[in-house]
């Protein structure tokens, strides 16, 4: 549709009112969610560390930063910054103690292969809880991003029966409640489970995977959850990239693989760098996951941050996550300055056609495709392995197949007491949260795009202040809520402001979501060659108008996979919502699975199920209606 | 949904009628008694919670029982409200234990949040057995039943385990599962049973011989039981004493769900009920004590909450099956009030601090 056919048309004044200043009212909007959402909570608890008494105060800052517990060896030097010889002076002794060995090994059970290993001997060095962390989080991001690019690669790149069905349900795993994923890795890893059972078949093991490698199988399952989000950023900037540079490139003599690399790589690099980032942030902040697989000898900081909640100690938890934001937003900021810096390229929806997956035999058995296939495994183990072994507990118990377990659940909705948690109305609330969130979140993170992206270096910092929501602990920002919402802020003249119910769930899941949508829709944005819009302007397009009919379209795919992504993080959110729904009848479907658990795991097995296959019906109509101009 | 509309109506309706009344009494009470529970009392497979309202509206045909279920936070979210001065709506909390009662006094006034119980409106209190009274100074709670923590083993691979320190031989090397005491009841119970076996001194020395051993500590017991014990992971798990009850109706092997007891003893962890200082349904609140602790509660709350009566054996009739597969330890023991008063978090501190990030 042109822009000639779209601009003249008869309006209200009001209209025209509305049209001139929507960006700035939505935007006024938008800061006052986040502000009361956002800022409100998380300062209520922050205010906990750096205030005593009504007097600022650094020292439980430092009380943390120099205890060893916390950050090992480095506390000497948070304790005592200026004596620098004395630090290097044991750097030096660490580093002359390093040596590196090679010997042979049989690291395969049973298999006489002798590999020739290398060994670092490194003398141990005291991390403190914020440098295990960071160490697990650096792993889980290149694990999600070395298994999260190949399905990138293919879902892009080729065709294939069930493709985009495939590619819809890459983000089921990120609705999943981690106590879920939990039962699921041992179903599947376990002694007993049926990733043993199967190799059994073949003679092999059984392996104890899980006690073996607790720290690998953490990581693992770091990357189920996290290397789907990898994908699917990547895959929306592949999907993006303009044919005809490539075209363009080739045409001028450079190979296919120089192609590649000078044409494509530059503009999925910051996908994956997002992606990485988020992961890395993510992880960095999981707390259920690691105990439940790895045990507390994997605990993280966030595990610190809930102990010292239930213990009533929000001092001490509020140090810690404040320390835990500032290095996220550090982050943040930097991959941010990263992004900005980049140079623009201009997109067109002009995407590579894909090839087909297994034309003939011939090709079926080239090296790349048997890559894929082995690939195809790996994921198979890892990603479905665990969501199979969920629904296959579903239906069994110790005796054999039984369906007493959706019995539970059919009786429940249909005689349950008013004060149960009932099936339905849990999926019901689920989706139309899931469907509010969007509505409220597609649009903020829209505006906050369009607004930061051509603003410079401030821009970066409000891009920054933006990504708060991800970079503050969810244990505290539970625990915000419940204080500053649920419980309410006292105001003057004797008013308390309390926000409860379906309402503020659904704000604190876009609050939650819009980040993606944002993270999706900037790079994008920034590459659009600014001509557009100001000759838009300048025949006479409002600025609303420009970004509707000129702007949004080129950049459909970044929203599109954002709006995936609120919806996901809709569905999937437990610890806010929880808070929020006590008391009320606004449960959604996670909270419903906690509820179920108890000294049977079956019913809530058996509602994670449900949750599985509504969630993955949802994303393949998502997808559908979303991506209507995907071939 | 329009049944359950109906319902709340007709519930509503005798309600209001009964108001006028129970107000003469003295009190406010307006013939709505709410009482907040945890989930497994209102949402398991057979939860007590139904069966105990129902029961109890037969009994006081003019009121009414109204379930709220406990938040995620627990007892911290009551002990926030009262401390922020924002009002708490219910009567009655079903399902405290020492450790929360010892959290209330060490976070707000010294015997806050609920109020002294008058034994003498109480006929029923003096059923309660010997050894499970909570040691409150303020007699704020009545139990009306108890758990026992005990370890459940596979009797397939590894013996009974006679003491606890025969955990950390080398026959039981990467055997035992334990939850974290930070986040997980049972875990915090075996924590505080080591505790009072090896003193405020010797606990960390033992839990550092278990560690030695191969002791493997994960988040909560879920995640212990239903992850890495029932896929056979690990031979041996802290768990409940009730767990072939479980198992038997499950139809699974008993061979993998042996109990034992370790030095005699099991950890008792008796819950109890309390009344809010904000209550308005008083009278009610005692009517409901009564009920409680009946022949017929009492059973009903046993067997549907797969614990133990709180009462003396006389006063309650339990399912044959219940007597052959909840199993009670010969010795009973508890860090009683006075001795986790100030000490609680600090000794679980330590602990996980012991293990965690280094």
């Amino acid at each position: 549709m042109s822009l000639l056919d779209r601009v003249p048309v008869d309006r209200t004044r009001v209209g025209t009112w509305l049209e001139r200043y929507a960006l700035q009212v939505t935007a006024l909007v938008t800061a006052a969610v986040l502000v009361v959402m956002l800022y409100v909570p998380v300062g209520v608890v922050f205010v906990n560390a750096v205030v005593e008494d009504g007097v600022p105060t650094l020292e439980h800052v430092a009380a943390v930063l120099t205890d060893p517990f916390y950050f090992g060896a480095l506390a000497d030097v948070f304790a005592d910054p200026l004596v620098i010889r004395t630090h290097l002076g044991s750097l030096a002794a660490w580093l002359g103690a390093v040596s590196i060995s090679v010997s042979l090994e049989y690291p395969i059970p049973g298999v006489s292969l002798p590999v020739p290993w290398p060994g670092v001997e490194m003398p141990d060095v005291r991390t403190g809880l914020f440098g295990f962390t960071a160490y697990q989080a650096a792993l889980s991001t290149a694990a999600s991003v070395a298994l999260g690019l190949p399905a990138a690669y293919v879902l892009a790149n080729y065709e294939f029966y069930g493709r985009r069905t495939l590619r819809s349900l890459t983000i089921l795993p990120f609705v999943l409640p981690g106590i879920m994923v939990a039962v699921g890795f041992y179903a599947m890893f376990g002694r007993a489970g049926t990733l043993n059972t199967l190799l059994g078949l073949v003679g092999i093991g059984p392996f104890a995977f899980i006690e073996a490698a607790p720290l690998a199988v953490v990581i693992l399952a770091h990357a189920f959850y996290n290397a789907p989000l990898v994908a699917r950023l990547t895959v929306a900037a592949w999907e993006s990239v303009d044919v005809r540079t490539v075209e363009t490139a080739r045409s001028l003599g450079a190979s296919k693989r120089r192609a590649f690399r000078d044409v494509v790589v530059p503009q999925l690099v910051p996908a994956v760098l997002t992606g990485a980032l988020l992961t890395f942030i993510f992880t960095f902040m999981t707390f259920p996951i690691v105990l439940a697989l790895g045990g507390l000898q994997l605990a993280t900081v966030e595990v610190w941050i809930y102990d010292r909640i239930q213990r009533l100690d929000v001092v001490e938890a509020a140090t810690l996550a404040i320390l835990e934001t500032i290095l996220s937003l550090g982050l943040t900021y930097a991959y941010l300055r990263y992004e900005s810096a980049q140079a623009g390229f201009s997109q067109a929806a002009s995407r590579p056609a894909r090839e087909a997956l297994f034309p003939d035999l011939r090709t079926a058995c080239s090296p790349r495709r048997l890559a894929i296939v082995g690939y195809g495994l790996v994921a198979l183990v890892l990603f479905v392995g665990p969501m199979a072994s969920l629904v296959v507990g579903s239906v069994t118990d110790g005796s054999g197949l039984t369906l007493r377990n959706y019995a539970f659940l059919l009786e429940r909705q249909l005689e349950g007491a008013s004060f149960q948690t009932l099936p339905l109305p849990a999926i019901r609330n689920s989706l139309l949260f899931g469907v509010a969130t969007l509505a409220v979140a597609v649009p903020m993170g829209v505006v906050l795009s369009v607004l930061t992206v051509r603003a410079g270096r401030s821009g970066t910092v409000i891009d920054t202040l933006a990504m708060l929501p991800l970079a503050v602990s969810g244990v505290v920002f539970g625990i915000g809520l419940l204080q500053g919402l649920v419980f309410g802020v006292s105001l003057p003249g004797g008013w308390r402001l309390q926000i409860t119910g379906a309402v503020a769930i659904v704000v604190a899941h876009a609050v939650a979501a819009y980040p993606f949508v944002t993270r999706n829709v900037s790079p994008l944005l920034a590459n659009l060659d600014p001509a557009m819009v100001e000759s838009a302007r300048a025949l006479g397009a409002s600025r609303l108008r420009a970004l509707l009919d000129i702007e949004l379209p080129l950049v459909a795919h970044g929203i599109v996979a954002g709006a995936a992504f609120a919806f996901a993080i809709s569905i999937g959110e437990f610890s806010s919502t929880v808070i929020l729904a006590s008391g009320s009848e606004s449960y959604t479907m996670p909270v419903a699975v906690e509820r179920y658990l108890g000294r049977r795991s079956g019913p809530a097995i058996a509602m994670a199920t449900v949750l599985l296959v509504v969630t993955a019906a949802s994303f393949v109509v998502i997808d559908r209606v979303g991506g209507r101009g995907d071939p | 949904m329009k049944r359950r509309t109906f319902v709340a109506t007709l519930g509503g309706g005798s309600a209001l009628g009964l108001a006028g009344c129970l107000t003469q009494e003295g009190g406010s009470d307006d013939g709505t008694l709410t009482v907040v529970t945890y989930e497994s009392m209102l949402d398991g497979e057979n939860p007590a919670g139904p069966w105990l309202k129902d029961a109890f509206e037969d009994e006081h045909s003019d009121a009414e029982l109204e379930w709220e279920l406990l938040p995620d936070q627990g007892i911290n979210h009551y002990i926030e409200r009262a401390d922020r001065d924002v009002g708490i709506d219910a009567d009655v909390y079903l399902g405290l234990n020492i450790d929360d009662l010892v959290s209330v006094d060490d976070n707000l006034e010294d015997g806050g949040l609920f109020q002294s119980l008058e034994s003498d409106r109480l006929e029923r209190a003096d059923r309660v057995r010997d050894g499970l009274e909570m040691g409150d100074p303020h007699d704020r709670v009545l139990p009306y039943d108890t758990g026992y923590i005990s370890l459940v083993y596979d009797e397939s691979e590894v013996d009974e385990p006679e003491t606890f320190e025969a955990l950390t031989e080398p026959e039981y090397e990467d055997a035992l599962l334990a939850q974290n005491a930070q986040s997980s009841d049972p875990g915090q119970a075996f924590l505080l049973w080591t505790i009072d076996a090896f003193g405020e001194d010797g606990y960390l020395d033992y839990w550092r011989d278990l560690d030695d051993n191969g002791v493997r500590i994960l988040e909560d017991w879920t995640e212990s039981y239903y992850g890495a014990y029932m896929e056979e992971e690990r031979p041996m798990v802290v768990s409940y004493s009730t767990d072939q009850v479980f198992a038997s109706a499950e139809g699974n092997d008993l061979t993998r769900h042996q109990i034992a007891f370790p030095n005699g003893q099991g950890y008792a962890n008796p819950e109890g009920m309390a009344i809010f200082d904000d209550a308005t349904s008083i009278d009610l609140a005692y009517d409901f004590f009564e009920f409680v602790l009946s022949n017929d509660a009492q059973a009903e709350i046993a067997q549907r909450n797969v614990q133990f009566p709180a009462v003396e054996d006389e006063y309650v009739d339990l399912d044959e099956e219940f007597d052959q597969y909840a199993h009670v330890p010969p010795e009973a023991v508890t860090v009683g009030y006075d001795d986790l008063r100030g000490n609680l978090d600090g000794w679980v501190d330590d602990w996980a601090r012991e293990f965690a990030g280094q």
